[in-house]
């Protein structure tokens, strides 16, 4: 395997969808090739990085409001032909 | 019925705990999709509400043969796009046929320790490197690699096969690879002589 090749199968090691048999090319070239090893393992970790530190969620500030206002929006929505065509037997009966 | 089902059947009923518990299981992951791709708070959150306002409008017509999720971040998808299209109407986006660069940033920062690389700093070279993305190549590393999404998934939400999301994927990795090693490279530098 040359360094173009592992370059261009890079992520489907990285990501497990790779037979055998070039998994184990792979293998041997890092163990020879320092510079390959090197793009292989930062592109690892920055896989996981990313991963464990993107777990971003809607600031504590807005997300009460935006909370409110998109319950108000549900709860007001129209009712649809269609919805109301859902709706239970006890729903109509009532 | 599987929870999923209630939920939706819930939601059709206008169910105010439907609501509550639809907005609890999908806000910020919607949201984070939505980030990845806008790039910043205000836009996102715009994003999360008019995601949930046509989900809620297009939810007596929802299919179950489509999974509530990804039926979702479809919607949020397009709606960041379109935000992002606002704010950023002329970009010119990558040609996936060009070949790709080889790698040139050979500074190992693999071994840097966590701290260093959970730091304030890191954090923030990260985020402008994965904002620097092209659009197109920014949305599948936002839905694989942050979102933790299978292929499959995240080619449905994009729009685009399974291979073509696998080729964005690759490219993503490498260059933002390449942009955060000219960064944390120069942090091992010195040890390395």
């Amino acid at each position: 395997m040359t360094c173009e090749e592992l370059i261009a199968h890079l992520s489907s090691y990285l990501d497990h969808e790779m037979d055998a048999a070039l998994v184990a090319e792979v293998q041997e070239h890092i163990a020879r090739c320092r510079n390959c090893r090197v793009v292989l393992d930062t592109t690892q970790r920055l896989i996981v990085l990313v991963h464990d530190e993107g777990r971003r969620v809607i600031p504590a500030s807005q997300r009460s409001a935006l909370f409110e206002r998109l319950q108000q929006a549900f709860l007001n929505r129209p009712q649809t032909l269609e919805n109301s065509n859902l709706r239970t037997a006890e729903d109509s009966a009532v | 019925m599987d929870d999923e089902a209630a939920l939706i059947d819930g939601l059709r009923r206008r169910d105010p705990q439907a609501f509550t518990l639809f907005f609890e299981t999908y806000a910020d992951r919607v949201y984070r999709l939505a980030y990845g791709i806008v790039g910043n708070e205000a836009d996102a959150e715009e994003a999360v509400q008019a995601t949930f306002i046509s989900a809620l409008e297009a939810i007596d017509r929802f299919e179950h043969h489509a999974r509530l999720g990804t039926w979702l971040y479809r919607i949020a998808y397009n709606h960041a796009l379109m935000i992002l299209r606002r704010r950023r109407p002329e970009e010119s986006l990558p040609d996936e046929d060009d070949a790709l660069p080889m790698p040139s940033a050979l500074a190992d920062w693999s071994t840097l320790p966590e701290d260093r690389l959970l730091s304030r700093e890191a954090q923030e070279v990260l985020r402008k490197a994965i904002a620097e993305l092209p659009t197109t190549l920014r949305a599948a590393f936002v839905c694989r690699d942050i979102e933790g999404l299978s292929t499959a998934d995240c080619a449905q939400i994009i729009g685009i096969s399974e291979g073509a999301l696998k080729v964005r994927l690759h490219r993503a990795r490498l260059m933002l690879r390449e942009r955060v090693s000219e960064y944390f490279g120069e942090w091992v530098a010195p040890e390395n002589g």
